[in-house]
């Protein structure tokens, strides 16, 4: 197979879903030699952009976006072993998310993960029922642009404005833009606590976090 | 016209009848006693309270509970269920409070929940499989019938099902953190369809059951929410399910709700397709995607229970006097509407004193002049 077709192959197996196959795929092109950066940021990223892009557009749900993530896994699963270390990383931004302490739901806040991983973003995904203190931890550890907190439930959605007293008695809040979202949160809430933005939906959440790099 | 009482309001509205007002009323799980809640009462809030017309039983299988309690952060639950073909187990997590009052969530009002899921692999299906297909439904209408003499005409009460088929893998046996169901719904999906099937079978004397118990209404208590259920699963694991149920009921006189607080939007189309009577807890935006206005027109042989959105509550109380006018002038002339209080514990004096201000004064046929001056009256 040629450089081409093996690209097309994997951007395939992720825009068919394809878990049966991926990891056949993924060897197959590493066994022919393919750069294995090449074979994920040209083979397999447009692949999620594409699915990304039909989830944008309501053709696609959140189903798909899942079993896309999870083929990308596994065929990133055979190619790690291929990247060699010492190449020049390319500085990315970066962003944190959390679903915030006391909640125990996460799929919006991995909507959001698997989009600003499309759009380029280095994620440190927290997961859920995350402390204030934790976040602060990790925003001195992790130096991102973005901090993303979610919130379900309307008995939760009042820790996000806990981590942002928290960011601000460590002095950290003018260093990061913090966005809020969830079901029960408005921009009349954001405001009140004092969150930069309040996301509309995920891929409207993820367009602002890339605007807000981008400046 | 007569006064109705609060249980023919209810009932006259859910069944796509001119009621004297629009009515409202809260759910006896989410409402907390006391000078608010009684004021409100007498101001014509109505009460519903659920119950089942069945028990369960588990044959050949050996569920023990052991604690683990913490003294700092929730304690942990660990449910095991051994049967003959292997053992899984889950892990829940449970804050102050759960168990202690007439609700299963906490002080805070948080519901328990799961950091272990019973289903973790493909292995684990075969037990849940065997549980189900050794799950004996027997009737019981002591509890509703109990509910029915203890409300009188002060409201209603209705007959439920907890999750079911798919919606039970989603939320409670593999669970949707981290996308889990939609993963095992990929990988392994002949699993995922044997076990819908066994579950579906398992469930069909319910039906039969609940069509022969004292309540009026039986709610679906799916949680609908487009987010997880896209309009491919709905129509292939909901909508079946759902139609098996009405045809039951139906014939037996009852009405038939689904729990639909998510984001309906995407299966607006889908809905009429149903023959669900009521949309239970429908949310306005911002916490949902539809307004009254647009789900009576989409859906005109549906009635609407619209849930009031906690986002609002959290604004307090002149937010909600907003909120609740604009509901109003959004849903015509109020016909096939129900306003539920709440789907959450944590409603405060104040909000609940505020919502009704509004609602108390909302006699059918809704009209502009008439929001008006409901308006006018709170300044």
């Amino acid at each position: 197979m040629t450089r081409e077709e093996h690209l097309k192959a994997l951007r395939d197996t992720i825009t068919t879903m394809n878990l049966d196959g991926v990891k056949a795929v993924a060897q197959a092109a590493m066994d022919d030699g393919l750069d294995p950066r090449e074979a994920i940021t040209e083979g397999m990223v447009p692949g999620m952009v594409e699915v990304g892009q039909k989830f944008e557009e309501g053709e696609y749900f959140l189903s798909e976006l899942v079993v896309a993530g999870e083929v990308m896994k596994d065929g990133m699963e055979v190619m790690e072993p291929y990247l060699t270390a010492g190449a020049e990383e390319e500085k990315k931004a970066r962003a944190i998310m959390a679903t915030v302490e006391g909640d125990y739901h996460d799929i919006g806040k991995n909507i959001v993960v698997t989009l600003l991983g499309v759009q380029g973003f280095d994620v440190a995904d927290m997961g859920m029922d995350v402390s204030a203190d934790r976040i602060v931890e990790k925003v001195k550890e992790y130096h991102p642009d973005v901090v993303g907190l979610s919130a379900l439930l309307s008995t939760t959605m009042s820790h996000m404005g806990d981590v942002i007293e928290a960011l601000k008695n460590a002095g950290l809040r003018d260093s990061v833009k913090v966005i809020v979202g969830g079901t029960p949160v408005t921009p009349a809430y954001a405001d009140s606590i004092g969150a930069d933005h309040c996301a509309a939906n995920a891929i409207e959440g993820v367009h602002k976090c890339a605007e807000w790099v981008k400046n | 016209m007569a006064e109705m009482t609060r249980r023919e309001r209810i009932l006259t509205a859910s069944r796509k009848k001119m009621a004297d007002s629009v009515p409202f009323f809260h759910n006896w799980r989410h409402c907390q006693q006391g000078a608010a809640e009684r004021d409100c009462r007498n101001r014509g809030m109505g009460l519903s309270w659920a119950r089942p017309s069945y028990t369960f039983t588990w044959h050949g299988v050996d569920v023990t509970e052991t604690w683990k309690e913490y003294t700092t952060g929730p304690a942990e639950l660990r449910r095991t269920f051994k049967t003959p073909v292997g053992t899984i187990s889950q892990v829940e997590k449970r804050e102050a409070g759960v168990g202690q009052w007439h609700a299963n969530r906490s002080w805070g009002d948080v519901t328990p929940w799961q950091t272990e899921r019973a289903i973790k692999g493909p292995e684990d299906y075969k037990v849940l499989r065997y549980m189900y297909e050794n799950l004996e439904i027997k009737p019981d209408y002591f509890p509703l019938e109990q509910a029915k003499d203890w409300l009188g005409e002060d409201g209603f009460i209705w007959d439920w099902v907890p999750h079911q088929g798919v919606q039970l893998l989603m939320i409670d046996w593999v669970g949707s953190e981290g996308g889990r169901f939609f993963v095992h719904h990929a990988r392994y999906p002949d699993l995922v369809d044997e076990l819908f099937e066994v579950i579906s079978k398992a469930y069909e004397p319910l039906w039969e059951i609940a069509a022969g118990s004292p309540s009026d209404f039986f709610l679906l208590a799916d949680n609908i929410d487009a987010v997880l259920v896209n309009p491919r699963l709905f129509e292939k694991y909901f909508m079946p399910e759902w139609e098996k149920c009405c045809a039951k009921m139906h014939a037996a006189g009852k009405l038939v709700g689904v729990h639909c607080d998510g984001r309906m939007a995407p299966l607006k189309d889908l809905v009429p397709k149903t023959s669900i009577d009521v949309i239970e807890a429908l949310h306005v935006p911002p916490m949902g995607d539809l307004t009254i206005g647009e789900a009576l027109e989409l859906w005109p042989d549906k009635v609407i229970w619209t849930g009031f959105p906690g986002s609002t509550y959290a604004l307090g109380p002149e937010e909600t006097k907003r909120q609740a006018l604009e509901m109003l002038r959004g849903m015509g002339t109020g016909e096939r509407v129900c306003f539920e209080m709440s789907t959450e514990n944590q409603v405060s004096n104040e909000n609940l004193l505020a919502l009704t201000s509004v609602l108390e004064h909302a006699t059918l046929p809704l009209t502009a002049e008439k929001i008006d001056e409901i308006e006018r009256s709170l300044e």
